[in-house]
Parts: structure tokens; sequence; C-alpha cells
């Protein structure tokens, strides 16, 4: 990337958080991964929302296990988003979270090369500073790798 | 009741320039192919009473197109926030305006300048809605969207770079007989497989060729249309589908799109089905939209993609042909609205080099992803 550019794009996107995700980023900034869950029916629903899509229960972030599966992925070979561009290749992931089937989280997986990731893959989440700003967000790292 | 459409039909099609880098305004090229349109029909600007388009950003509204041509009271106007997901849904918009009585003629129209292009990278921006979950881990743009479902349908079924590439070439081969693509200089399965990465598994050739120009076309009754000086081109049915309020990661099988839902309302509604089609307009903002989708409307069983249009099956001379414009790939991406023009000119008989002999059916396919429809235009109704 040119130097006249590498100034405006240096950052990743920065999340706009809503009445329904706050709890979201609330939950990263203290360390934690937690989705929205239905205290009535107890579904888990991404993206949240106030109220359940299935029953209208009302509902609540609550901590999730971190684990789950690589759904799919891609491997990013040329910068296409602010930010990260000195990290191409990157991997991003749609992880299936264990909770329940089909609730993903996209997210960048780190600690492997990407040519060893596949889908199926077992991931365990953790949390890192985003740059640019006061946001934490959630990579994910196979299962048993440091 | 039925729920076709087909006492209406397209009777002008019109369309600007496509370029890389126009220099023009939204307007002026919505109003070139407006006029256009109106112009290959017969009709005048105070023929018209309704207008309606399609766009997510930097489109230019019905209404000022309308006044830009000189329509003096435009009655039914219709501005539909969507993009390639809803091109099919719009047209069939203006077809149920005519054959309900709001409008008599409408005009339906995409344009695309150069600040719309959805490939470029974004600068520093803060993001809401679902993608604040995604744009901070570098994942925000649709050829990454679309990547996510292609690699999983080569997981499950065994699909392959090579599958792609047959799709990109041939339509590239297609678009050579165009001398309104973009994208003529033909490629080789190795050309695609050379071509530099953009986020595996996509290449450059596997992204659609983005550009500025516009489309319309015009839709009035069946009736009408027999005094026009074209043959009329029928609407026969559509369908459209919405799932998981849009969210490509939420999306169950993403094997499949949209299309797994659409082809069998469409198919009931019309009675048609895959091998019925003379001319497929797949919508192919990506190779990858054009495998998933034909597999849905079964041209084809899971993972055969890649053998059946190596096979020519998809070309001429085969069993149906898939873009023969060269599609959003090499013709230019219009945002799908070109599907529809070239849809109408085969039809028509008056494709010239690239005329699909006998065409009397046309598939015309919208979207990708978890939302999407798809209409059927035939020179008889059924």
């Amino acid at each position: 990337m040119t130097a006249d550019l590498s100034e405006a794009f240096s950052f990743p996107p920065q999340p706009d958080p809503d009445a329904d995700s706050r709890g979201f980023w609330a939950a990263t900034a203290e360390g934690r991964l937690a989705m929205c869950r239905c205290q009535s029916c107890g579904l888990w629903l991404q993206p949240p929302l106030e109220r359940c899509r299935v029953c209208a229960g009302p509902t609540e972030f609550e901590d999730v296990a971190g684990t789950g599966t690589v759904y799919t992925f891609i491997v990013q070979r040329q910068a296409a988003v602010a930010g990260y561009l000195d990290k191409v290749p990157y991997v991003v992931g749609l992880i299936e979270l264990d909770e329940q089937l089909g609730l993903r989280l996209p997210g960048r997986i780190v600690g492997v090369e990407p040519g060893e990731v596949v889908c199926g893959l077992r991931v365990q989440a953790e949390l890192v500073d985003l740059p640019g700003g006061e946001y934490r967000v959630p990579v994910f790292r196979p299962l048993g790798a440091e | 009741m039925n729920r076709l459409l087909q006492g209406s039909a397209v009777v002008g099609i019109g369309r600007t320039k496509y370029a890389r880098a126009s220099g023009r305004t939204a307007l002026s090229m919505a109003a070139e192919a407006a006029r256009d349109a109106l112009a290959d029909c017969g009709l005048t600007p105070a023929d018209v009473d309704g207008f309606t388009c399609f766009g997510t950003s930097g489109t230019a509204t019905p209404s000022q197109v309308a006044h830009a041509i000189g329509v003096p009271d435009l009655g039914w106007s219709l501005n539909v926030s969507g993009g390639g997901n809803i091109v099919t849904t719009t047209v069939a918009g203006a077809a149920t305006a005519v054959l309900s009585g709001q409008a008599d003629v409408v005009v339906v129209y995409r344009v695309l300048g150069s600040e719309t292009r959805y490939g470029k990278a974004a600068g520093p921006i803060t993001v809401g809605g679902e993608a604040q979950f995604a744009g901070p881990q570098g994942y925000l743009v649709p050829p990454q969207w679309f990547a996510m479902f292609c690699r999983r349908h080569q997981y499950e079924y065994g699909s392959t770079s090579e599958d792609l590439g047959a799709i990109a070439v041939q339509q590239r081969q297609h678009a050579a007989r165009n001398p309104h693509a973009v994208g003529r200089d033909p490629i080789t399965l190795d050309d695609y497989l050379n071509s530099r990465w953009i986020n595996e598994p996509f290449r450059l050739f596997d992204c659609c060729y983005e550009v500025d120009g516009a489309v319309a076309i015009v839709v009035t009754s069946a009736e009408r249309a027999a005094d026009l000086p074209h043959k009329p081109v029928y609407l026969l049915g559509a369908a459209d589908s919405n799932r998981f309020g849009g969210s490509v990661d939420q999306w169950d099988d993403m094997t499949s799109m949209f299309s797994r839902d659409t082809a069998p309302k469409l198919w009931s509604r019309t009675g048609l089905k895959a091998s019925d089609i003379d001319v497929a307009c797949m919508y192919d903002c990506f190779t990858f939209t054009v495998m998933a989708t034909f597999e849905d409307f079964g041209f084809c069983a899971k993972g055969e993609v890649g053998d059946y249009f190596r096979a020519g099956r998809a070309t001429y001379g085969g069993d149906v042909v898939v873009n023969p414009h060269g599609g959003l790939l090499s013709e230019g991406y219009i945002h799908g609205m070109n599907h529809h023009y070239e849809a109408v000119l085969q039809l028509r008989g008056d494709a010239g080099e690239r005329q699909v002999a006998g065409a009397e059916t046309a598939l015309v396919t919208s979207g990708a992803g978890p939302f999407g429809g798809a209409l059927v235009y035939g020179t008889a109704t059924l």
C-alpha cells in the first residue's frame, strides 16, 4: 500500500454498538465472550435482538465456552478492508459455536498457517485488542495449540 | 387465482455504454438509458406514468430520472432499497403495477457510477448492524462473503478451482461476441488459475467486472404490447426468497443459496422446469454464484457444474446457454439489470452474432446468498 493511503487505512473498521449489541462489547471489554440468548426458550441469537425471534421472550447476554468448529473460511490475499494491511495473508473463518447448531461468529483464525486451516477444525476463542480504538474482539486459535 | 405475470410484457430496452470510469453522473446515465428504452419501443416520455429502480447507494431516484427526460407527471414511483437480490422483484413489481392498473407504462432501470464500487477497500469507518461483528475482523465485502460459501461447497462436494474456471472461461468466450462487453479478451483455464488471489478460494477472474453504466427496460400490458414495434417478451412468472434477514454468516447451508427456496416456487407457479429453459441469465457477481444457483434451479446435481460446463452443455449447442452476453463477470456489472436486457434481446431474436437459435424461454436470476429472486420470460404466454 502506498504511503499516502497508509494513514487512512491503517486501522480496521471499528464497531458501532447499538442497544441490542452493547452487551457483547461490554463482555469482551471484561475479557469474556458472551452471546445473546432468549431467557424464555433458551435460543441463542446472532446477531443479537431485544426480543427472541421465535418466542418474543426477553434476551440477555450469557457467557459461552468460546469453543467451536470452523464451518468455512477464507484466506485474505489482497487487502480489501482497512486494517491488517501488513497482515495479509490472514484467515477469517465462520466459527460455529458449540452452544447451538448454526450459531456462527466471524473471526480471524490465528496461530496456524493459512494452508493448515480446514473446515471442521476445532478452535478456541481468545480476546485481543482491536487496533485503532478501545474495543476487544475475539479471535480463534486451534484447540490445543499455543 | 394463478400467480403468473403474463398479462405484462417488456416492450423496450435501453442502455448506456459500459465504462470503467465514465466521468458521468448517475442521473445522466439513467436518463440516457430510459430515453434509449423508450425510443426502442416508439414511446415518448409523455406515455410513461411509472418509474422504478433499485439500489443501495449512488443511484438517481425515479422522480429525478423521470423529470430529467421530461415526463410531465410521474404517477407510480418506487425506489427500492436493495442490491442484486432485488432486481427481479423490482421488475416483477413493475409488472404488478401494470396488471393492477396502477400504471400503464413503467420504466425499470439500474444505474451504477464510479462512486458505488463494491470491491474497493473501505477507508476508516465504523460499522453497525451485523457488520459490527465482521468488519473489525477484516471481513466486510462481497467477495469475502461468497468465497465463504464457495469454500464450504468445495469441502462438502469436492468442487474445484478448475470448476470455477470453467465458468469464468466460458462466459469470457461468450463476451467475445458481444461488442458491448468490457471484458472481451479471451482467457484460458491457465489464465484463470494464474490470476491473482483476492481471497481464497476466489481469484481475480472469479469476480465480476465493475463498471459505470445504466440499463432500462419498459414494461407494459400484453395488450398494449401487441401494438408496439417489437415482438413482445412476456413476463411469465417470478418468485423470491428471503431468509435469515439477509445474514450471510447465519445462512444455514452455505453450499446453496436463496435459489434453493426460489426454484421450487418459480417452477410451481409457471409449471416449467430447468429443461424448458433455452437461455439462463444467472446472476454472477462471482463464478460461484452461478455454480450454486445453477444447481439449485435443477440444471444439474450438486457438484456437477464443472463437468456440465466442460462438456459444453451450458453453451451454444448444449442444453441451455448460460449468460450469452458474458454476464456480470465479462459484459459488466450493472447489478443484474443487464441480464434482463440480454434475455429480452435473445427472445426477440435480435442478439446478432451471439443469438441462441430458437430461444423461446429465458430464466433470469438475481441475488446471491440468503436472498434473491428469479423470473422467466417467454416469447409466448403459458
